[in-house]
């Protein structure tokens, strides 16, 4: 079951059954999304690219470089390019700790998040093999827990850098020997040497952040070092990502304070809900955050934009990038998608902003055993979406996978809120016959916010809208229902519709979280 | 999807005409002998490890011939598994199947209905075991074992080689490739720094293979040599294997060890407190690292070479900009000694002016090293 690669804790078998149970309640009807994998062909060619001999196949990093090169750092610490022209892998740097993010410098030079350190490797001698590997960013706190993997970097609008550090495990203590400040606010660091980890590793929170920033955000200044910290409340957060408007976007894992995987829009001085990381916040009062009452945190916190309904849609959202908006990628250029590391499956996001709240819709793009899983890192090149598969101790894959659009598939292309329900847009006309309510049935729920591992779906419904609305092409659907709830995820299930062709949607499900109900029609 | 508990999967066995039996560990008595009593029975053990991973990844029966399995969930970092025994070729349709029962997977212990399926354990948590007797079938094939807890099969898989000849490890398609690799990290090369987890070190430390046959680590949190040891480099296949929970070995006792909490610098005076250091990175050269730090305000370079002409390493200090007399604190213990380039010794610190700290070479032998 497990989920996420890279923010599975470590639990007790016990635990195990108890996060699946909590995750699939009884009542629950949601079904798995078929494994289209043999309709997934007729649209989607999947490959794979050899990765480079003699090295570890687990995909960290992989990002395009300024001059049309692919750069991929692996699992066991290499850095190398793969020229496209010359279809040849060259191993640039090695013997790096866990390396799970790579992005071109703004000078030639490469940078890459270790474990320990964000880094700037850069080839003085022009021998095409890095030479100088500089510490550019290492101010943040390590126990030496294995759960404490560090994310980035991602570039801000204004130039600045951003990394994310993981929250350590209690599926493990400390280290003896630590890096970094330890914050006094929770158990006291001689419990963690006590011996009997298993005895207080409860009372350690299920994920700690003891250690400067481990669950926060932090924004970085490329050329100095210098670092602030920018956001807390997380608690495994492997994607993040700018959109071409800088709106700044990270989401995390399923677990302990995370009912479901959510995506959220970051903002400075934000609270995103894994309370473990409260103690680095300069304004925190000193209190023992875990020990908060949930209304407290939960008025502090600002709500996921999307929900990504766990097991249903994902368990483990990865690296998120932009379709570019070229003749290759159809009607789905511009749109975003993310990795799932538990299938092989890429969803796409469709964020929006209504009445200045963030909210939106995940629908699955290419969900195929073909893609196999652990898709961890996603980049464009051509007319090509290449996918970088990790799996360490977790669910997950090896190696790079490719992904081209061959043909169209009949989609959801779009879902916006309104003010009395739901417009979705499809790449192909609908049947008359959509505008059968019937056809549209769907569920509400949300996920409790709480310490538990998880969430089962709550006061789960079953909804049908009450009128119909096809536009004079066919392409546009404005489903209104009687009573629309704000703070549930409206998950449809559009099986039931054909296109004028005589199409079913290649992926029927797509659920949308409603924060807010607009007051004013989508234009 | 049917519940498919595991003595139900006798009678779809039985109905599959196959002549395999299953038995969990704690109810033996379900077991029927799959041979004749006077024959006594192979049993094959086969343990779940961390990391994903079936350890022996293969394994090799006679066509025919009646093996008790008997499977220990032996991963420490607390994952739950099962064994499923396939039809030769089925692995990746019944991983698929298995993915696809979803949150149904629970309750049925994540085994799909199939026909491919030839006998499988529960799900076993840790330090849980099963015992499965069998009788291999009687078409010479290799036969897939998979974990089919979801996420776990594309990795945790391993092969049954019935009557089949074995190939070289490193070229078994059955098994997965991590199986057949080195993982002493380098692979060989030296000089070689990995960053890893290490023992009695911070948790940002650099292993580094000197050329010849020393090695050290380096503890980039604090900027400085902790311990040497001689012999071959790390072995990191089970951090590797892992998610870093588990610390790289190293091969032999380390010779030597840095005292705990002295950073070996000084500037000014002898007793002056010690400076604060700051990790800077470092140049990969082809006679290896060299690390480059500051200690308060002082940029210090620091490489460390083997000793020349003897065993031991050697530590060459740059440092550029001296303001004024450095101090190295390199006690000799009952089988190291230290000596230096240049510089004045007393009572276990090397006293040195600026012009001698700008380049300065520290050589530390120990009767524990051999050549
Ligand atoms: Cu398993």
């Amino acid at each position: 079951m497990n989920p996420l690669a890279l923010s599975r804790p470590l639990m007790s078998a016990a635990l195990i059954a108890t996060a699946l149970l909590s995750a699939a309640p009884a009542l629950v009807a949601a079904e798995a999304l078929p494994a289209a994998g043999a309709r997934v062909a007729e649209f989607y060619s999947i490959g794979k690219l050899a990765t480079p001999a003699g090295v570890d196949p687990q995909i960290g990093g992989l990002a395009l470089m300024p001059d049309g090169r692919m750069v991929a750092a692996f699992h066991h610490g290499e850095v190398a390019f793969y020229d496209f022209k010359k279809s040849s892998w060259k191993i640039f740097a090695e013997g790096l700790h866990e390396p799970l993010g790579v992005l071109p410098g703004k000078d030639g030079s490469l940078l890459v998040m270790q474990r320990p350190e964000l880094t700037r490797l850069r080839d003085t001698d022009g021998d095409g093999v890095a030479d100088s590997y500089e510490t550019v960013f290492d101010d943040f706190g390590m126990t030496g827990n294995y759960h404490e993997f560090a994310f980035g970097p991602v570039r801000g609008p204004d130039g600045k850098l951003f990394v994310a550090l993981n929250l350590a495990s209690a599926g493990d203590t400390i280290r003896p020997e630590i890096r970094g400040e330890w914050s006094p606010i929770g158990l006291a660091r001689d419990r963690f040497y006590a011996g009997d980890w298993k005895k207080y590793a409860t009372e350690a929170g299920r994920m700690y952040g003891r250690v400067k920033w481990r669950g926060c955000v932090v924004e970085l200044d490329e050329t100095t070092g210098a670092s602030s910290l920018y956001a807390t409340g997380f608690r495994s957060p492997d994607g993040m990502f700018f959109d071409s408007a800088g709106n700044f976007y990270v989401n995390d894992n399923q677990g302990d304070w995370r009912g479901t995987s959510p995506v959220h829009i970051v903002k400075r001085g934000g609270f995103y809900g894994h309370p473990a990381s409260l103690v680095w916040r300069p304004d925190w009062d000193g209190s023992e955050p875990l020990k908060q009452p949930v209304e407290r945190l939960n008025a502090l916190r600002t709500l996921p934009a999307i929900n990504i309904p766990y097991a249903i849609y994902g368990n483990s959202p990865t690296q998120m990038v932009t379709i570019p908006q070229t003749a290759a990628w159809g009607p789905f250029g511009g749109q975003m998608i993310v990795g799932e590391m538990n299938s092989g499956r890429v969803l796409r996001l469709l964020p929006e902003q209504v009445d200045g709240v963030w909210q939106g819709a995940c629908v699955n793009f290419v969900d195929s055993p073909a893609l196999r899983g652990g898709i961890h890192r996603l980049v464009f090149a051509g007319d090509t979406l290449y996918l970088g598969r990790t799996h360490l101790i977790w669910a997950g894959g090896e190696g790079i996978g490719t992904v081209k659009l061959t043909k169209t598939p009949f989609e959801a292309l779009n879902l916006h809120a309104t003010p009395k329900g739901f417009r979705f847009e499809f790449t192909a006309p609908l049947d008359v016959s959509a505008a059968d309510p019937m056809r549209w049935a769907g569920q509400r729920y949300f996920y409790k916010y709480h310490e538990p591992y998880g969430s089962p779906q709550m006061d789960l419904t079953p909804v049908t809208p009450s009128k119909v609305t096809l536009s004079g092409d066919g392409h546009i659907a404005d489903v209104e229902f009687a009573e629309l709830k704000p703070g549930y995820i409206y998950d449809f299930d559009l099986a039931g519709l054909a296109s004028v062709a005589g199409d079913t949607v290649l992926n029927p499900r797509i659920a949308y979280t409603l924060n807010r109900v607009p007051r004013v029609p989508a234009k | 999807m049917r519940f498919l508990p595991v003595l139900v999967s006798l009678a779809t066995l039985a109905s599959a005409g196959l002549t395999a039996q299953v038995a969990p560990a704690a109810a033996p008595e379900t077991a029927k002998p799959a041979a004749p009593a006077t024959q006594k029975i192979r049993t094959v053990k086969l343990k779940m490890r961390d990391g994903l991973r079936f350890e022996p990844p293969r394994f090799e029966a006679k066509p025919g011939e009646a093996l008790v399995i008997e499977i220990e969930n032996g991963d420490t970092t607390d994952l739950t598994h099962n064994f499923v025994l396939l039809r030769p070729g089925t692995r990746e349709t019944v991983i698929t199947s298995a993915l696809a029962l979803a949150e149904k997977g629970p309750a049925q212990e994540f085994i799909p209905a199939s026909s491919d399926i030839l006998v499988h354990s529960q799900v076993l948590a840790p330090d849980g075991a099963a015992k499965i007797t069998l009788t291999v079938p009687g078409e010479p094939g290799i036969y897939p074992y998979v974990c089919t807890f979801p996420g776990h099969g594309m990795i945790m898989y391993g092969a049954l080689y019935a009557g089949v000849t074995l190939p070289p490890l490193d070229k078994d398609p059955n098994i997965p490739p991590t199986a057949a690799q080195t993982t002493v990290a380098g692979a060989g090369k030296r000089p070689f720094a990995q960053r890893i987890f290490m023992p009695e070190a911070g948790p940002a430390a650099i292993a580094v293979a000197l050329a010849g046959s020393q090695n050290v680590c380096w503890d980039a949190g604090q900027c400085r040599l902790r311990y040497a040891w001689q012999g071959g480099f790390i072995d990191a296949s089970a951090n590797w294997a892992g998610n870093g929970l588990v610390l790289p070995v190293v091969p032999t006792k380390p010779w030597w060890r840095a005292p705990k909490d002295d950073f070996p610098l000084r500037f000014g005076s002898a007793d002056a407190a010690a400076p604060t250091p700051k990790f800077l990175g470092y140049a990969a050269t082809p006679s290896g690292p060299i690390f480059r730090y500051r200690a308060g305000e002082t940029e210090v370079f620091e490489q460390v070479i083997p000793a020349a002409g003897r065993p031991g390493i050697a530590v060459r200090l740059q440092i550029p900009r001296a303001k004024g007399p450095v101090f190295y604190r390199a006690a000799n213990d009952e089988n190291s000694k230290w000596s230096s380039s240049v510089g004045t010794w007393n009572g276990g610190v090397l006293t040195l002016t600026p012009a001698q700290a700008a380049d300065v070479t520290l050589t530390l032998t120990s009767a524990l090293c051999t050549p």
